[in-house]
């Protein structure tokens, strides 16, 4: 356990100068950009802009704050500092747990700032303390998955070219980009072409913006919340057994 | 204590990167794995610190076997890579508090380590600077420092003083000594004679995946079986005469360098006479001539039958 601590706060230490700044001028820089331009084209019927849109810039800075995962797992693994950890009396899974541990911390960080700014723009949490433990640990689980998978990627690619640039991330851009704009976190589905409207409905990135806008709201379809819960668990396990996998390989 | 028995160890497609390595490190006594790149000796001391798997054979490293007991052997020992290992985001002194606190030891008594290996090693001035700004030596120093934040029963070190300036080295040298007189059991590479010569105990020679010597540098030295007859001129201009002279025996060699001319003693002392009985008629005037025993570059030579790299 101390192993696990330690390792964390070395994350901490590293990332205190670039990127857990980073992590809380992202999501306040995202929603007062998107709401500002967005706010008087988009029509979401009887709710604000800014209720609306909240959900979707927390899923947004999720997948961002992912991708600085990827470099950091395949620096883990290229720096000989990794080879010496595996040669020191430690859990193997020590060093993926501890980089799991700053992705909840940031991202924790990183909602706590979204609120915070949705606030002074008008958004409000009207359901009870249940609703906002909801609304925290799906935003966590989805951090979590999310987090595993980039991990897992940074680690396979750390041997390749790509991974040794150091611009690892940049390859997971395109997919997340285009999860965040064909989904239902900007515009309401009736904005998107009919062949379009099938995807934009079922993808994870509005399935779970979908929820976390009900739990804002204090009122959510069960249907709803549990399908943002299959797809976080369902990515969790499958990311998380490939991550470990990839952490366990012994040549 | 280390042991190793028959070990080989195959990557894929086949490629035998060791096919037979046996040999024995007894505790508190430093062994120098000598060999060209890609002899194997990084991959031996891969196996020993857990890092890779042995194909065939067994490695027991304080009285852990590595397959066994991975954790155990991992518990025991410490390693410092060609390479240094340190997290680069971090300053000297927090990567000496980390090392030393996943070693186990309380926050404080971590500090206090750090404190006390920055005083040892030299790195007072730079303890809190980002260790991106080290130069070479001092990146090797703090790599050294962060493995020994605990004293570990073995030491593993891969190449320790390539890259570093004289004094450095020594500094290198002064402190795997002074390890080994405390019982810890040190198991080096290099590819520095001189370096094997002066701090090991033993030395074991691999080439292409084998052993293929084993023993104190004079055994090794003593191994080649022959020795070497030595002529040194007062003039060096007369290096030519003398090599011309003596050019039909084996192994007839000049080096201007330390103005020499040797000769291999295929037949001992009466070589030396042979030697002293023709220069003799040349009428140059000699300032040393003699029997030595082989240097251990010309022993790496003869074992491995092409040149030293």
């Amino acid at each position: 356990m101390t192993a696990v601590a330690v390792l964390t706060e070395r994350i901490v230490r590293d990332t205190l100068r670039d990127d857990l700044p980073f992590a809380i001028l992202a999501p306040a820089g995202n929603f007062i950009i998107f709401n500002l331009a967005l706010r008087n084209v988009i029509d979401t019927g009887g709710i604000g802009y800014p209720q609306y849109l909240l959900p979707v810039i927390i899923v947004q800075v999720t997948l961002l704050g992912a991708l600085t995962t990827v470099d950091r797992a395949a620096r883990d693994h290229q720096w000989e500092l990794g080879v010496r950890l595996r040669t020191m009396p430690i859990p193997t899974l020590a060093p993926l747990i501890a980089r799991m541990l700053y992705c909840l911390i940031r991202g924790a960080v990183a909602l706590l700032a979204t609120i915070a700014v949705g606030y002074a723009f008008g958004f409000r949490m009207f359901g009870g303390l249940g609703h906002l433990a909801a609304f925290t640990t799906l935003v966590l689980a989805l951090t979590l998955a999310l987090s595993l998978g980039a991990d897992a990627t940074g680690v396979g690619i750390s041997g390749a070219a790509i991974g040794r640039t150091g611009g690892a991330s940049q390859i997971l851009l395109v997919p997340q980009m285009l999860l965040v704009m064909l989904s239902t976190g900007m515009a309401p589905v009736d904005s998107f072409p009919d062949w379009l409207r099938g995807f934009v409905q079922h993808q994870p990135v509005s399935q779970v913006t979908e929820t976390l806008r009900g739990l804002a709201a204090g009122n959510v379809a069960v249907s709803s919340l549990t399908a943002s819960l299959a797809w976080c668990i369902g990515l969790v396990v499958v990311f998380g057994l490939i991550a470990m996998r990839m952490q366990r390989r012994v040549r | 204590m280390i042991e190793l028995d028959g070990v080989a160890k195959k990557f894929d497609g086949n490629i035998l990167a060791l096919q037979d390595i046996s040999f024995s490190v007894p505790t508190g006594s430093v062994c120098a794995l000598l060999g060209h790149n890609g002899a194997g000796k990084t991959t031996t001391i891969n196996i020993l610190s857990t890092l890779m798997r042995p194909s065939y054979g067994t490695a027991v490293v304080a009285g852990h076997d590595v397959v066994q007991d991975p954790g155990g052997v991992r518990a025991s020992i410490s390693m410092t890579g060609q390479v240094a290992a340190l997290d680069w985001q971090l300053t000297g002194r927090e990567n000496l508090v980390m090392f030393a606190r996943l070693r186990g030891l309380r926050r404080k008594d971590a500090h206090a380590r750090a404190d006390a290996l920055i005083e040892q090693f030299d790195l007072a001035d730079a303890a809190d600077r980002g260790v991106t700004t080290y130069s070479g030596g001092m990146r090797r120093r703090v790599d050294i420092a962060a493995a020994l934040v605990v004293t570990p029963r073995v030491l593993f070190l891969d190449e320790p003083t390539t890259g570093l300036d004289p004094r450095s080295r020594r500094t290198v040298w002064d402190l795997v000594s002074s390890l080994a007189a405390q019982g810890v059991t040190v198991l080096l590479t290099t590819q520095y004679l001189e370096e094997a010569d002066v701090l090991s105990d033993s030395i074991v020679v691999i080439d292409h995946g084998r052993v293929i010597a084993n023993g104190t540098a004079d055994d090794l030295k003593r191994r080649v079986g022959f020795s070497y007859c030595a002529v040194s001129p007062v003039d060096p201009a007369d290096l030519s005469k003398i090599l011309a002279a003596v050019a039909d025996l084996t192994d007839a060699q000049a080096d201007e360098e330390a103005n020499t001319v040797s000769v291999l003693a295929t037949n001992g002392v009466a070589t030396l006479s042979e030697v002293f009985r023709r220069v003799d008629q040349l009428k140059v005037e000699l300032a040393d001539i003699s029997l030595r025993k082989p240097t251990l570059d010309e022993v790496f030579l003869h074992l491995t039958g092409s040149s030293a790299g």
